[in-house]
C-alpha cells in the first residue's frame, strides 16, 4: 500500500515537472509582456508592471488591430477553402477507389518533398501575372489543396462505414448529397483536427504572406513580429506582447475543438 | 472602318495614360522600405516633412519592414520579374549591397548623375556604396567602430578612459588583465560562432577577406591571423567572454558583467537604457594593431544606405528627394540626432552645434563630433560580393581554432569553402 502511494507520488511529481518544463516558455512569455525590456534581458521571473506601457508602445508603433484582422480573415477563408477542398478529394480517393487513383495519390504525397522555398518565386511569378498579389484568394491558394490534408482525410475515410453510403444511396441521396449530409456530420472530429492545423499553418505562415502582401494594409501579425525584432534595440517588453496576443486566437480555436483534434488524429492513425 | 476604330481606341488609350502620368507628377507618393521605428523610420519620416516644404506635391509613404524581409521581397520580386509593388526607396546593409547590386544589375538606379554629391559623406561608407565606378547608395547610418567603456569600473583598476585612447592591441590586453584582476569584469563581450568582432578589428588594419581583385584573401592574409591570434589571447586572458546570441551580448553590458563593448556606433542605443549606469560610460576609439603597418584605431561595423530602385516610376524624383534631405539638409540631421541618436555618416553635419552637444549619459562627452570624426577616419575596404559567405566561413574556421584545430587548416578551409561558392 505505502510503495504505490511512493509510486503514484513519484509519478504525478514526474508528470508534473515535465509538464511545467513544456509550459514554461509559455509562461515565461507572459510574464515577460508585463516587465520592461531591461529587465526582460535581466532574467526576471516576476510579472512586472510594465503591461499597460507595452501595450500603449505596441498599439502607437504597429498597426495591431489591423493585422489581426487581416491575419484572422486570411487563415479563416484558408481554413473553410481546405477544409472543403481537401475532404473532397481525400473523400473521392477512398471512396470511389481504383488503382488510378492510388497512383495519383502517390504523386500527390511525393509533392510533400517538395520544400515551399523552391516553388516560391515560380508561384509569385504566377500569381502576379494573374492579378492575385495582396488578395486574400492569393494568401490562400496555394494551401487550398494540401498532400497532407488529403492524405489526412483519405486516411480517415476509411474508417467511414460503407453501409452508410449504400443506405444513403437506397434511400436515394444523391453522391454530393451523401458527402454533404453524411460524411461531413459523421466526421466531424477528423474535420476539427483538420481545421485546427490549418487555422495555425495559415495563422503563423510567414514566407508566403511576406513577398505576397506586400502592401502594408495587408500585413499580417507575423509580419508584424518580425517587424518589432528588427531594430537595433529590441523592446522585448512589447515583442513578448505582441506574440503572447498573436497565439490567442490559435489557443481559443485549439481550446474549444480540443477533445475532438485527439479523437480526429488518433482517429486517422487507427 | 476596324482600322481606324483601333487607331482611335489607341488614341483614346495613349490620353488616358498621358493624363494619368501627368497626374502622377503632380501629386506623386514615394513609398520607402526600411526598418527600426525609433531610428530608421523616424530618420526618413523627419525627411519626408522636410520635404514637404520644398515639394509639397509629393507624399513619402514609410513603410516598416525589417532587412531580412527586405531582402526576401527584394530577391523574389526581381527573380520573378514582378515589381509593381516593390517600393521607390529601400534601405540596405552594407554588407549586401554589392551583392544585390551584382545579382541584379538593372533593378536599382544609378545616383552617379543624379546630383548627389558624395565627397560629403565619409569615404569608407561610400566606398561601401559603389560598384564598378557607380553610385548605388546615399549613406545613411554611422556604423563607425566605438570602444564603449564603463569608467566607473575602470577606475577601480586605476586607469582613465584617456588610458584606452590611442592605443595598441598590445597595451589593451596589459591593461585589460589588469581591470580583469581588481574588478573581476572583462572588458568585452562577443557572440560565440559569429564574426562581428573580429570584422571590426580586420578592417581597422584596412585588410578585407578579399583582395584588390575581389579573390579570397585568407590564407596568407597576416592581418587576419594577427586578428585571430589577438582574439584567442583576449578570450584565453578572460578580458574577453563569449556568449551564445545577441540577447546575451545585450544584457552582459546592460548587466554589468562586462566593463564595456566593441560595436559599430549604434550599440549607443543599447547602452543608454540602463539608467542606473547614466554618467559612467565613455567613448573612445578601438586599439591597432602595432605590428601591422597601416593599421588604424578605426574600423566600422553594420550600417546601411538608402536605394533608389530602377522599377520606380519616378527615380528622378526619388534622387531627388534623398539629394534634399540625406545629402544635403544639415537640418535633418540635427532633427534627428537628440531624439533618436541616428548618427550620420554626412560630414558637414559634424560641424553643427547639435553634433557638439555634450551627453550626458556619457558625463558630458561629446560623443556625437568625437564619433563623426571616427568615421572620417575609417579605412576603405571593398566588402566584395560574397562578404556574408566568407564571413561566415571565416567564423565556422574560428569556431574550429577556438576549439582547438590548426590555423593554418581552419583558414585552408575557409578559404576553399569561399572559393567554390564564387565557382
Amino acid at each position: 500500500m505505502r510503495k504505490e502511494k511512493i509510486f503514484r507520488a513519484s509519478k504525478y511529481l514526474f508528470l508534473i515537472s515535465i509538464s511545467f518544463l513544456s509550459l514554461f516558455p509559455l509562461l515565461w512569455m507572459f510574464i515577460a509582456a508585463t516587465n520592461k525590456s531591461v529587465d526582460v534581458l535581466a532574467g526576471t521571473l516576476f510579472p512586472g508592471t510594465n503591461l499597460v506601457e507595452n501595450f500603449k508602445t505596441l498599439t502607437a508603433n504597429t498597426n495591431l488591430y489591423r493585422a489581426m484582422w487581416n491575419s484572422f480573415k486570411y487563415a479563416a477563408v484558408t481554413t473553410l477553402a481546405s477544409l472543403l477542398v481537401s475532404s473532397l478529394a481525400g473523400y473521392g480517393f477512398e471512396i470511389y477507389h481504383d488503382r488510378g487513383k492510388d497512383f495519383l495519390m502517390n504523386i500527390l504525397l511525393l509533392s510533400m518533398m517538395v520544400p515551399f522555398a523552391v516553388i516560391m518565386v515560380p508561384l509569385y511569378m504566377l500569381f502576379g501575372n494573374l492579378g492575385l498579389l495582396n488578395t486574400t484568394a492569393g494568401f490562400a491558394l496555394p494551401t487550398v489543396s494540401t498532400a497532407f490534408l488529403i492524405f489526412l482525410f483519405r486516411q480517415s475515410s476509411r474508417n467511414f462505414p460503407h453501409e452508410v453510403i449504400e443506405a444513403s444511396r437506397l434511400d436515394g441521396l444523391t453522391e454530393v448529397g451523401i458527402f454533404f449530409r453524411m460524411f461531413i456530420p459523421i466526421m466531424r472530429s477528423t474535420y476539427a483536427a483538420a481545421a485546427v492545423i490549418t487555422f495555425m499553418n495559415a495563422w503563423n505562415n510567414y514566407l508566403w504572406p511576406l513577398i505576397i502582401m506586400q502592401k502594408e494594409s495587408a500585413r499580417t501579425m507575423p509580419l508584424l513580429i518580425s517587424n518589432l525584432t528588427a531594430g537595433y534595440t529590441i523592446d522585448y517588453g512589447v515583442l513578448m506582447l505582441a506574440v503572447g496576443i498573436s497565439i490567442l486566437p490559435t489557443l481559443i480555436i485549439f481550446l474549444a475543438l480540443q477533445k475532438n483534434f485527439a479523437e480526429g488524429v488518433t482517429g486517422s492513425a487507427k | 472602318m476596324k482600322k481606324k476604330l483601333t487607331v482611335l481606341f489607341l488614341m483614346l488609350m495613349m490620353l488616358a495614360g498621358f493624363s494619368t502620368l501627368s497626374f502622377a507628377q503632380e501629386n506623386a507618393t514615394i513609398t520607402v522600405w526600411c526598418w527600426d521605428p525609433n531610428f530608421n523610420i523616424y530618420a526618413m519620416e523627419k525627411a519626408a516633412d522636410i520635404y514637404k516644404d520644398i515639394n509639397p506635391n509629393v507624399t513619402v509613404d514609410v513603410q516598416e519592414v525589417a532587412w531580412e524581409d527586405i531582402q526576401t521581397r527584394l530577391s523574389t520580386s526581381l527573380s520573378a520579374n514582378q515589381t509593381k509593388d516593390l517600393p521607390d526607396i529601400v534601405l540596405m546593409q552594407d554588407n549586401a549591397l554589392i551583392k544585390n547590386v551584382s545579382s541584379f544589375p538593372d533593378a536599382f538606379y544609378d545616383l552617379s548623375d543624379s546630383g548627389i554629391n558624395f565627397d560629403k559623406f565619409a569615404d569608407f561608407k561610400v566606398e561601401l556604396t559603389t560598384v564598378d565606378g557607380r553610385n548605388y547608395g546615399v549613406p545613411f547610418d554611422n556604423g563607425a567602430a566605438i570602444n564603449a567603456m564603463r569608467v566607473d569600473v575602470l577606475e577601480e583598476a586605476g586607469y582613465t578612459i584617456d588610458d584606452f585612447t590611442d592605443i595598441t592591441w598590445k597595451e589593451f590586453i596589459e591593461k585589460g588583465s589588469k581591470v580583469r584582476e581588481k574588478t573581476g569584469k572583462p572588458l568585452l563581450s562577443a557572440i560565440a560562432g559569429e564574426s562581428d568582432l573580429l570584422m571590426v578589428m580586420l578592417q581597422s588594419t584596412g585588410n578585407w577577406l578579399f583582395d584588390s581583385n575581389g579573390e579570397p584573401y585568407i590564407t596568407e592574409n597576416e592581418a587576419l591571423k594577427e586578428v585571430i591570434r589577438v582574439y584567442q589571447e583576449l578570450l584565453k586572458k578572460k578580458i574577453l567572454v563569449e556568449v551564445n546570441d545577441w540577447d546575451q551580448y545585450i544584457s552582459s553590458f546592460q548587466s554589468g558583467t562586462v566593463a564595456g563593448t566593441m560595436n559599430g556606433a549604434w550599440i549607443i542605443g543599447s547602452i543608454v537604457p540602463v539608467e542606473e549606469q547614466a554618467g559612467d560610460w565613455r567613448i573612445t576609439n578601438i586599439p591597432r594593431f602595432g605590428s601591422i603597418e597601416g593599421a588604424t584605431n578605426y574600423s566600422s561595423q553594420g550600417g546601411s544606405s538608402w536605394m533608389v530602385m530602377a522599377s520606380s516610376k519616378n527615380p528622378e524624383l526619388a534622387a531627388d528627394f534623398l539629394n534634399q534631405t540625406f545629402a544635403g539638409s544639415k537640418e535633418l540631421y540635427e532633427t534627428i540626432l537628440p531624439s533618436s541618436g541616428a548618427l550620420a555618416t554626412y560630414l558637414p553635419a559634424g560641424d553643427s552645434e547639435v553634433y557638439n552637444e555634450p551627453h550626458p549619459y556619457f558625463g558630458g562627452q561629446k560623443i556625437y563630433s568625437d564619433i563623426t570624426d571616427f568615421a572620417s577616419r575609417v579605412p576603405r575596404v571593398k566588402y566584395g560580393i560574397y562578404n556574408y559567405e566568407a564571413r561566415d566561413a571565416v567564423s565556422t574556421a574560428i569556431t574550429q581554432i577556438m576549439q582547438g584545430q590548426n590555423i593554418m587548416d581552419a583558414l585552408n578551409e575557409a578559404q576553399s569553402t569561399v572559393e567554390f561558392q564564387m565557382w
